[in-house]
Protein backbone atom coordinates (compact mmCIF):
# COMPACT_ATOMS: atom_id res chain seq x y z
CA UNK A 1 0.00 0.00 0.00
CA UNK A 2 2.97 2.21 0.48
CA UNK A 3 3.60 1.75 -2.86
CA UNK A 4 0.36 2.99 -3.72
CA UNK A 5 0.47 6.75 -2.04
CA UNK A 6 3.84 7.08 -3.41
CA UNK A 7 2.34 6.54 -6.86
CA UNK A 8 -0.28 9.29 -5.86
CA UNK A 9 2.29 11.58 -5.00
CA UNK A 10 4.14 11.52 -8.31
CA UNK A 11 1.37 10.12 -10.17
CA UNK A 12 1.75 13.97 -12.23
CA UNK A 13 5.66 12.49 -13.12
CA UNK A 14 4.10 9.50 -13.99
CA UNK A 15 1.59 10.71 -16.36
CA UNK A 16 4.64 12.87 -17.90
CA UNK A 17 6.67 9.56 -18.19
CA UNK A 18 3.20 7.90 -20.02
CA UNK A 19 3.14 11.20 -22.17
CA UNK A 20 6.66 11.41 -23.49
CA UNK A 21 6.73 7.35 -24.14
CA UNK A 22 3.68 8.10 -26.67
CA UNK A 23 5.71 10.83 -28.02
CA UNK A 24 8.22 8.88 -28.66
CA UNK A 25 6.56 6.05 -30.44
CA UNK A 26 4.51 8.34 -32.95
CA UNK A 27 8.02 10.11 -33.00
CA UNK A 28 9.48 6.90 -34.38
CA UNK A 29 6.33 5.70 -36.06
CA UNK A 30 5.21 8.19 -38.00
CA UNK A 31 6.99 8.04 -40.98
CA UNK A 32 6.88 4.11 -41.03
CA UNK A 33 3.12 4.10 -41.14
CA UNK A 34 3.05 7.15 -43.63
CA UNK A 35 5.32 6.13 -45.97
CA UNK A 36 4.11 6.40 -49.18
CA UNK A 37 7.11 5.41 -51.28
CA UNK A 38 6.63 2.75 -54.68
CA UNK A 39 6.09 -0.54 -53.63
CA UNK A 40 7.76 -3.06 -55.97
CA UNK A 41 6.24 -4.94 -58.68
CA UNK A 42 8.74 -7.68 -59.65
CA UNK A 43 7.35 -10.11 -57.52
CA UNK A 44 4.01 -10.47 -57.78
CA UNK A 45 4.44 -10.22 -61.92
CA UNK A 46 6.87 -12.72 -61.56
CA UNK A 47 4.30 -14.71 -58.86
CA UNK A 48 1.49 -13.97 -61.41
CA UNK A 49 2.89 -15.30 -63.99
CA UNK A 50 4.82 -18.59 -63.24
CA UNK A 51 3.25 -19.01 -59.31
CA UNK A 52 0.42 -22.25 -60.55
CA UNK A 53 2.90 -23.56 -63.69
CA UNK A 54 5.66 -23.91 -60.65
CA UNK A 55 3.41 -25.24 -57.71
CA UNK A 56 0.29 -26.09 -58.66
CA UNK A 57 -1.82 -23.95 -56.42
CA UNK A 58 -4.25 -21.07 -58.03
CA UNK A 59 -3.83 -19.90 -54.56
CA UNK A 60 -0.71 -17.62 -55.02
CA UNK A 61 -0.36 -17.36 -50.85
CA UNK A 62 -0.66 -21.14 -50.88
CA UNK A 63 2.00 -21.77 -53.36
CA UNK A 64 4.61 -19.36 -51.44
CA UNK A 65 4.18 -21.02 -47.92
CA UNK A 66 3.97 -24.56 -48.94
CA UNK A 67 6.02 -24.30 -52.65
CA UNK A 68 8.79 -21.65 -52.70
CA UNK A 69 9.07 -21.17 -48.80
CA UNK A 70 7.98 -24.71 -47.40
CA UNK A 71 10.61 -25.05 -45.19
CA UNK A 72 10.23 -21.84 -43.46
CA UNK A 73 6.78 -23.75 -43.08
CA UNK A 74 8.49 -26.26 -41.33
CA UNK A 75 10.31 -24.11 -38.79
CA UNK A 76 7.14 -22.31 -38.06
CA UNK A 77 5.25 -25.86 -36.96
CA UNK A 78 8.02 -26.01 -34.97
CA UNK A 79 7.35 -22.41 -33.08
CA UNK A 80 4.26 -23.63 -32.21
CA UNK A 81 5.06 -27.01 -31.40
CA UNK A 82 7.30 -25.42 -28.90
CA UNK A 83 4.91 -22.79 -27.70
CA UNK A 84 2.48 -25.58 -26.81
CA UNK A 85 5.28 -27.78 -25.00
CA UNK A 86 5.60 -24.30 -23.46
CA UNK A 87 2.28 -23.28 -22.67
CA UNK A 88 1.53 -26.84 -20.84
CA UNK A 89 4.42 -27.53 -18.97
CA UNK A 90 3.80 -23.90 -17.29
CA UNK A 91 -0.03 -24.66 -16.71
CA UNK A 92 1.26 -28.53 -15.46
CA UNK A 93 3.59 -26.81 -12.97
CA UNK A 94 1.53 -24.12 -12.10
CA UNK A 95 1.96 -23.02 -8.94
CA UNK A 96 -0.57 -23.98 -6.15
CA UNK A 97 2.01 -24.21 -3.86
CA UNK A 98 3.31 -21.07 -3.84
CA UNK A 99 0.59 -19.08 -2.04
CA UNK A 100 -2.33 -20.53 -0.08
CA UNK A 101 -5.70 -19.02 0.36
CA UNK A 102 -5.30 -17.73 -3.29
CA UNK A 103 -6.11 -21.72 -4.64
CA UNK A 104 -8.52 -21.48 -7.64
CA UNK A 105 -10.82 -23.79 -5.63
CA UNK A 106 -11.12 -21.78 -2.44
CA UNK A 107 -13.60 -19.13 -4.87
CA UNK A 108 -17.21 -18.63 -4.58
CA UNK A 109 -19.73 -21.05 -6.78
CA UNK A 110 -17.71 -24.26 -6.65
CA UNK A 111 -15.34 -25.71 -8.39
CA UNK A 112 -13.86 -24.86 -11.62
CA UNK A 113 -15.96 -27.08 -13.75
CA UNK A 114 -19.05 -25.69 -12.37
CA UNK A 115 -18.40 -22.07 -12.48
CA UNK A 116 -17.55 -21.94 -16.19
CA UNK A 117 -20.70 -23.85 -17.47
CA UNK A 118 -24.02 -22.53 -18.23
CA UNK A 119 -27.07 -24.38 -19.60
CA UNK A 120 -27.63 -22.13 -22.40
CA UNK A 121 -23.40 -22.06 -23.28
CA UNK A 122 -24.03 -25.82 -23.21
CA UNK A 123 -26.94 -26.13 -25.92
CA UNK A 124 -25.47 -23.41 -28.13
CA UNK A 125 -21.65 -24.62 -28.44
CA UNK A 126 -22.45 -28.54 -28.48
CA UNK A 127 -25.10 -27.88 -31.12
CA UNK A 128 -22.39 -25.37 -33.20
CA UNK A 129 -19.05 -27.85 -32.68
CA UNK A 130 -19.45 -30.79 -35.59
CA UNK A 131 -20.50 -28.06 -37.76
CA UNK A 132 -17.66 -25.56 -37.33
CA UNK A 133 -15.14 -28.99 -37.60
CA UNK A 134 -17.39 -29.41 -40.61
CA UNK A 135 -16.33 -25.80 -42.05
CA UNK A 136 -12.75 -25.93 -40.49
CA UNK A 137 -12.17 -29.50 -42.53
CA UNK A 138 -13.56 -27.51 -45.88
CA UNK A 139 -10.66 -24.25 -45.17
CA UNK A 140 -8.00 -26.94 -44.85
CA UNK A 141 -8.56 -28.58 -47.87
CA UNK A 142 -9.88 -26.23 -50.38
CA UNK A 143 -6.69 -23.99 -49.22
CA UNK A 144 -4.89 -24.31 -52.30
CA UNK A 145 -7.59 -22.95 -54.37
CA UNK A 146 -9.71 -20.31 -52.12
CA UNK A 147 -9.12 -18.50 -49.41
CA UNK A 148 -7.68 -20.11 -46.57
CA UNK A 149 -4.99 -23.16 -45.92
CA UNK A 150 -3.45 -25.04 -43.01
CA UNK A 151 -3.11 -22.68 -40.35
CA UNK A 152 -6.23 -21.29 -40.66
CA UNK A 153 -8.46 -24.55 -41.20
CA UNK A 154 -6.11 -25.63 -38.01
CA UNK A 155 -7.46 -22.56 -35.86
CA UNK A 156 -10.95 -23.34 -37.11
CA UNK A 157 -10.77 -27.06 -36.15
CA UNK A 158 -9.21 -26.18 -32.92
CA UNK A 159 -12.41 -23.71 -32.41
CA UNK A 160 -14.85 -26.20 -33.13
CA UNK A 161 -12.85 -28.54 -30.33
CA UNK A 162 -12.81 -25.81 -27.97
CA UNK A 163 -16.66 -25.90 -28.81
CA UNK A 164 -17.52 -29.62 -28.01
CA UNK A 165 -15.13 -29.96 -25.03
CA UNK A 166 -17.29 -26.48 -23.65
CA UNK A 167 -20.65 -28.18 -24.62
CA UNK A 168 -20.40 -31.86 -23.58
CA UNK A 169 -21.47 -30.49 -19.75
CA UNK A 170 -18.53 -31.52 -18.15
CA UNK A 171 -18.80 -35.41 -18.87
CA UNK A 172 -16.23 -37.32 -20.65
CA UNK A 173 -17.71 -39.03 -23.53
CA UNK A 174 -16.33 -37.08 -26.33
CA UNK A 175 -12.78 -38.32 -27.73
CA UNK A 176 -11.88 -34.93 -28.85
CA UNK A 177 -11.93 -32.89 -25.81
CA UNK A 178 -9.69 -34.90 -24.18
CA UNK A 179 -5.95 -33.28 -24.08
CA UNK A 180 -4.34 -37.10 -24.30
CA UNK A 181 -5.90 -37.48 -27.54
CA UNK A 182 -5.07 -33.90 -28.68
CA UNK A 183 -1.64 -34.65 -27.85
CA UNK A 184 -1.17 -37.51 -29.85
CA UNK A 185 -3.20 -36.15 -32.70
CA UNK A 186 -0.41 -32.85 -33.33
CA UNK A 187 2.62 -35.17 -32.06
CA UNK A 188 1.26 -37.71 -35.06
CA UNK A 189 0.43 -35.30 -37.66
CA UNK A 190 3.65 -33.24 -37.17
CA UNK A 191 5.98 -36.74 -37.95
CA UNK A 192 3.77 -37.25 -40.82
CA UNK A 193 4.44 -33.60 -41.90
CA UNK A 194 8.67 -34.56 -41.17
CA UNK A 195 7.44 -37.71 -43.44
CA UNK A 196 6.17 -35.63 -46.18
CA UNK A 197 8.88 -33.45 -46.16
CA UNK A 198 11.45 -36.08 -46.69
CA UNK A 199 9.53 -37.75 -49.72
CA UNK A 200 11.85 -35.83 -52.11
CA UNK A 201 14.96 -36.80 -49.98
CA UNK A 202 13.70 -40.25 -51.35
CA UNK A 203 13.04 -40.35 -54.64
CA UNK A 204 16.61 -37.53 -55.01
CA UNK A 205 14.99 -33.93 -55.72
CA UNK A 206 15.39 -32.59 -52.81
CA UNK A 207 13.93 -31.72 -49.37
CA UNK A 208 10.46 -30.55 -49.65
CA UNK A 209 10.39 -31.18 -53.22
CA UNK A 210 7.70 -31.76 -54.97
CA UNK A 211 7.03 -35.35 -55.86
CA UNK A 212 3.89 -35.30 -57.86
CA UNK A 213 4.15 -34.65 -61.42
CA UNK A 214 0.99 -34.98 -62.69
CA UNK A 215 1.18 -38.53 -63.61
CA UNK A 216 -1.22 -40.32 -61.96
CA UNK A 217 -1.39 -37.00 -58.98
CA UNK A 218 -1.52 -33.62 -59.99
CA UNK A 219 1.51 -31.64 -58.69
CA UNK A 220 -1.46 -30.05 -56.30
CA UNK A 221 -1.67 -32.94 -54.27
CA UNK A 222 1.29 -32.20 -52.49
CA UNK A 223 -0.16 -28.81 -51.01
CA UNK A 224 -3.01 -30.21 -50.16
CA UNK A 225 -1.01 -33.39 -48.18
CA UNK A 226 0.81 -30.73 -46.29
CA UNK A 227 -2.18 -28.51 -45.78
CA UNK A 228 -4.03 -31.03 -44.36
CA UNK A 229 -0.82 -32.20 -41.99
CA UNK A 230 -0.25 -28.45 -41.19
CA UNK A 231 -4.64 -28.62 -40.52
CA UNK A 232 -4.19 -31.39 -37.87
CA UNK A 233 -1.57 -30.14 -36.36
CA UNK A 234 -2.20 -26.54 -35.81
CA UNK A 235 -5.75 -27.70 -34.68
CA UNK A 236 -4.74 -30.16 -32.27
CA UNK A 237 -2.18 -28.16 -30.30
CA UNK A 238 -4.01 -24.71 -30.14
CA UNK A 239 -7.29 -26.61 -28.87
CA UNK A 240 -4.64 -28.90 -27.09
CA UNK A 241 -3.74 -25.34 -25.61
CA UNK A 242 -6.96 -24.07 -24.69
CA UNK A 243 -8.61 -27.34 -23.54
CA UNK A 244 -5.78 -27.00 -20.97
CA UNK A 245 -6.28 -23.42 -19.91
CA UNK A 246 -10.04 -24.33 -19.65
CA UNK A 247 -8.97 -27.16 -16.70
CA UNK A 248 -10.09 -30.27 -18.80
CA UNK A 249 -6.61 -31.76 -18.47
CA UNK A 250 -5.49 -34.95 -16.99
CA UNK A 251 -1.43 -33.82 -17.31
CA UNK B 1 -3.68 8.19 -46.46
CA UNK B 2 -6.88 7.93 -43.22
CA UNK B 3 -6.39 4.34 -43.22
CA UNK B 4 -3.00 4.54 -42.28
CA UNK B 5 -3.60 7.41 -39.57
CA UNK B 6 -6.17 4.94 -38.43
CA UNK B 7 -3.80 2.23 -37.95
CA UNK B 8 -1.25 4.15 -36.11
CA UNK B 9 -3.95 5.04 -34.24
CA UNK B 10 -4.75 1.81 -33.12
CA UNK B 11 -0.85 1.04 -32.91
CA UNK B 12 -1.05 3.64 -29.87
CA UNK B 13 -4.12 2.48 -28.51
CA UNK B 14 -2.32 -0.70 -28.09
CA UNK B 15 0.45 0.97 -26.91
CA UNK B 16 -1.70 2.48 -24.22
CA UNK B 17 -2.93 -0.90 -23.49
CA UNK B 18 0.49 -2.26 -22.41
CA UNK B 19 2.08 0.57 -20.40
CA UNK B 20 -1.09 2.41 -18.81
CA UNK B 21 -3.51 -0.51 -18.15
CA UNK B 22 -2.88 -2.26 -14.85
CA UNK B 23 -4.79 -5.58 -15.84
CA UNK B 24 -2.43 -7.95 -16.75
CA UNK B 25 -5.02 -9.63 -19.28
CA UNK B 26 -5.67 -5.95 -20.49
CA UNK B 27 -2.09 -5.91 -21.22
CA UNK B 28 -2.25 -8.99 -23.07
CA UNK B 29 -4.96 -7.44 -24.85
CA UNK B 30 -2.87 -5.03 -26.03
CA UNK B 31 -0.18 -6.45 -27.41
CA UNK B 32 -2.57 -8.33 -29.53
CA UNK B 33 -3.33 -5.14 -30.58
CA UNK B 34 -0.22 -4.11 -31.48
CA UNK B 35 0.34 -7.43 -33.51
CA UNK B 36 -3.06 -7.30 -35.79
CA UNK B 37 -1.80 -3.26 -36.63
CA UNK B 38 1.41 -4.74 -37.56
CA UNK B 39 -0.82 -7.54 -40.08
CA UNK B 40 -2.92 -4.79 -41.33
CA UNK B 41 -0.39 -2.67 -42.30
CA UNK B 42 1.49 -5.26 -44.03
CA UNK B 43 -1.34 -6.20 -46.19
CA UNK B 44 -2.29 -2.58 -46.74
CA UNK B 45 1.52 -2.00 -48.26
CA UNK B 46 0.75 -4.96 -50.74
CA UNK B 47 -2.04 -3.47 -51.63
CA UNK B 48 -1.04 -0.61 -53.50
CA UNK B 49 -0.18 -2.61 -56.22
CA UNK B 50 -3.66 -4.00 -57.27
CA UNK B 51 -7.03 -4.88 -56.54
CA UNK B 52 -7.75 -8.30 -56.78
CA UNK B 53 -7.31 -11.42 -54.44
CA UNK B 54 -4.37 -13.39 -55.55
CA UNK B 55 -6.39 -16.27 -56.24
CA UNK B 56 -5.43 -17.06 -59.82
CA UNK B 57 -8.67 -17.01 -62.07
CA UNK B 58 -9.96 -14.88 -65.75
CA UNK B 59 -9.48 -11.11 -65.58
CA UNK B 60 -8.35 -10.41 -62.59
CA UNK B 61 -5.18 -9.00 -63.71
CA UNK B 62 -4.02 -6.30 -60.89
CA UNK B 63 -3.84 -8.79 -58.07
CA UNK B 64 -2.00 -7.84 -55.11
CA UNK B 65 1.24 -9.02 -53.80
CA UNK B 66 1.33 -12.37 -51.74
CA UNK B 67 4.43 -11.75 -50.80
CA UNK B 68 3.29 -9.72 -47.46
CA UNK B 69 0.40 -11.83 -46.83
CA UNK B 70 2.49 -15.25 -46.89
CA UNK B 71 5.15 -13.20 -44.71
CA UNK B 72 1.93 -12.13 -42.04
CA UNK B 73 0.79 -15.76 -42.04
CA UNK B 74 3.88 -16.90 -40.27
CA UNK B 75 3.65 -13.54 -38.24
CA UNK B 76 -0.16 -14.18 -37.14
CA UNK B 77 1.57 -17.76 -35.88
CA UNK B 78 3.78 -16.23 -33.56
CA UNK B 79 0.97 -13.33 -32.53
CA UNK B 80 -0.59 -16.76 -31.54
CA UNK B 81 2.27 -18.18 -29.79
CA UNK B 82 3.50 -15.06 -27.79
CA UNK B 83 -0.74 -14.65 -26.92
CA UNK B 84 -0.71 -18.75 -25.73
CA UNK B 85 2.64 -17.79 -23.70
CA UNK B 86 1.86 -14.61 -22.23
CA UNK B 87 -1.74 -16.43 -21.19
CA UNK B 88 -0.03 -19.25 -19.25
CA UNK B 89 2.31 -17.12 -17.72
CA UNK B 90 -0.77 -14.33 -16.08
CA UNK B 91 -2.63 -18.19 -15.25
CA UNK B 92 0.39 -19.02 -12.76
CA UNK B 93 0.54 -16.07 -11.37
CA UNK B 94 -3.05 -15.75 -11.08
CA UNK B 95 -2.70 -19.60 -9.59
CA UNK B 96 -0.11 -17.91 -6.88
CA UNK B 97 -1.33 -14.20 -6.06
CA UNK B 98 -4.52 -14.40 -6.68
CA UNK B 99 -5.02 -11.17 -8.47
CA UNK B 100 -4.52 -9.45 -11.97
CA UNK B 101 -3.06 -6.45 -10.53
CA UNK B 102 0.48 -5.66 -11.74
CA UNK B 103 0.99 -2.99 -8.43
CA UNK B 104 -0.86 -6.02 -6.11
CA UNK B 105 1.31 -8.88 -7.94
CA UNK B 106 4.58 -7.30 -7.17
CA UNK B 107 3.75 -6.57 -3.89
CA UNK B 108 2.40 -10.13 -3.09
CA UNK B 109 5.20 -11.78 -4.74
CA UNK B 110 7.90 -9.49 -2.94
CA UNK B 111 6.41 -10.20 0.39
CA UNK B 112 6.61 -13.79 0.18
CA UNK B 113 9.57 -14.13 -0.35
CA UNK B 114 10.43 -11.58 2.68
Amino acid sequence: MADRMKNNKISIFYKLQIFLAFAAVAAVLLPVFLNDSHWPVFARDYLEANGEEQTGAANIVSSIYLGYRAYDTLGETIVLLVAVSGTIGIISFTGKNLATGYNEDDFEGGNRKNRKRTVLMEVVTGKLGPVILIFGLYVMLFGHMSPGGGFQGGVVIASGIIFISLGTGGSENNILSHSGVLAKIEAVSFLLLVLASAIGLITGIGFFANPFNGNPIPPVGYIILLNAMIGLKVGAGIAYMSVAMLGDTDL
Amino acid sequence: MIDRILLLILFLIGFYGIIVKKNVIKKIFGLTILNSTIVMLFVLEGSKIGSHVPILEENITPIVDPVPQALMLTAIVIGVCVTALALSIVYRLFNSTGTFDIDEIRSKLYKDEE
